[in-house]
């Protein structure tokens, strides 16, 4: 089918977990002993760990400290790690779990910065659209996966900034991977009505 | 499968990811709606326009992160159980535990040698001591419970002088028959009377 055939080469190959997958194999040289398999994993996943964590925590430094306690939780529990998901999924759960722990910890403090950050991006009737007119895109991007239903949320962040595969994605969001990608439809779809309407409604 | 309208996202965004039925029915929905080939459109440009959104805040240094981390977990290497030096002794464990139990099980099993004195007997036998038919053994019939059963005895060790004392002073014969009430003597037929008699006449002569 021409429109099928046109999309499907612009398409970027998404990254799948195989028997080659080299988190596996560096799992389990570390359960065989070799501390240094663990350090290769935190080099290769810190950066996306740290990303996906300040989603959840506003500060970087706090980010920074839950990463670096996720790591630690990682370290203690890879051993006995069954490889029933991929590695990075299995990673990425610690961080979640850790950065939910976190904002446990500290919702007052957090609550305090989410009203500064709601104060700052969405002081006015039509939040999105003021910010697309004023140039500010990712901004007002950000306000509007802010304003998603949680589980939409987590689905297309995990999808679309961490780069996760729907089958990655449905575990983490503890659903199937056809039901990740419904949700995923609908948080693009979601989006497409914030930001659109913002626009139309500045007309 | 969900309508295919509903996966038109994870078209855009992994098409490799759709089951081939998925891709299908999504491919046919397109080249027949031109309003979804507009949304496919639209969807395209706001999922690029996802990805194309900077990462929030300020990347701290990775290399300090991993020196933290290091120092925080330490040189040694957390183990499973199944890969410690000591990994066998839960197998022995185990293997001797179910030694224990098979041994129960076969003592459980192995058949009880119950003193005679024990046996119950039914007042009503039908059948009566049979003669020993070798100098060693005799084979004594005894009705019990309703079944026939016959059981191999050292004739001298039963009817010894001894025991029958020892029968008499706990009110049972020598470790088979009650004395206190002799009314099953009636219960037999004359030919075991007989039978039993013969044995007796020669054991005493």
């Amino acid at each position: 089918m021409a429109v099928a055939s046109a999309h499907a080469s612009i398409l970027e190959p998404l990254v799948h977990v195989t028997a080659a997958d080299p988190d596996l194999e560096l799992a389990e040289r570390f359960r065989e002993g070799d501390r240094t398999a663990f350090d290769q994993l935190v080099r290769r996943h810190q950066r996306p760990i740290w990303r996906l964590v300040r989603r959840y925590v506003k500060r970087d430094a706090d980010a920074a400290d839950v990463t670096q306690l996720a790591f630690v939780r990682a370290f203690k529990a890879l051993a006995s790690f069954r490889g029933a998901a991929s590695v990075r999924s299995w990673l990425y759960r610690i961080a979640i779990n850790c950065a939910l722990s976190w904002l446990r910890d500290h919702k007052r403090e957090q609550s305090g910065q989410s009203e500064q950050f709601a104060d700052d991006t969405a002081s006015d009737a039509h939040p999105v659209h003021a910010q697309l007119i004023a140039g500010e895109d990712s901004a007002a991007l950000r306000v509007a996966i802010a304003k998603l239903p949680p589980k939409q949320k987590l689905v297309l962040e995990l999808r679309v900034f961490d780069d996760l595969s729907f089958k990655e994605v449905a575990e983490l969001a503890e659903c199937t991977e056809n039901t990740a990608k419904v949700n995923f439809h609908y948080a693009v779809k979601k989006l497409r009505e914030l930001l659109v309407g913002g626009s139309d409604a500045q007309r | 499968m969900r309508s295919a309208d509903e996966l038109l996202a994870a078209y855009v965004d992994g098409v490799s990811e759709l089951t081939t039925e998925e891709r299908r029915c999504v491919e046919q929905l397109l080249a027949q709606d031109p309003a979804l080939r507009t949304d496919e459109a639209k969807t395209r440009a706001v999922i690029e326009q996802l990805r194309s959104l900077p990462p929030e805040g300020t990347e701290p240094d990775w290399g300090a992160m991993e020196r933290a981390i290091r120092i925080e977990v330490g040189p040694e290497v957390p183990r499973s159980w199944w890969r410690t030096s000591w990994r066998w002794l839960v197998p022995a464990m185990g293997l001797a535990l179910a030694a224990a139990v098979f041994a129960l099980w076969i003592q459980d099993r192995a058949p009880e040698t119950q003193p005679l004195a024990e046996l119950p007997v039914d007042a009503g036998a039908p059948s009566a001591p049979i003669a020993p038919e070798t100098e060693e053994l005799a084979i004594l019939s005894l009705w019990l419970d309703g079944t026939a059963v016959e059981i191999e005895l050292d004739a001298d060790e039963l009817f010894d002088d001894e025991d029958a004392e020892l029968g008499q002073e706990d009110g049972l014969t020598p470790g088979l028959l009650p004395v206190d009430n002799l009314a099953w003597i009636d219960d037999l037929d004359l030919d075991d009377v007989d039978v039993a008699d013969a044995w007796l006449g020669r054991k005493k002569g």
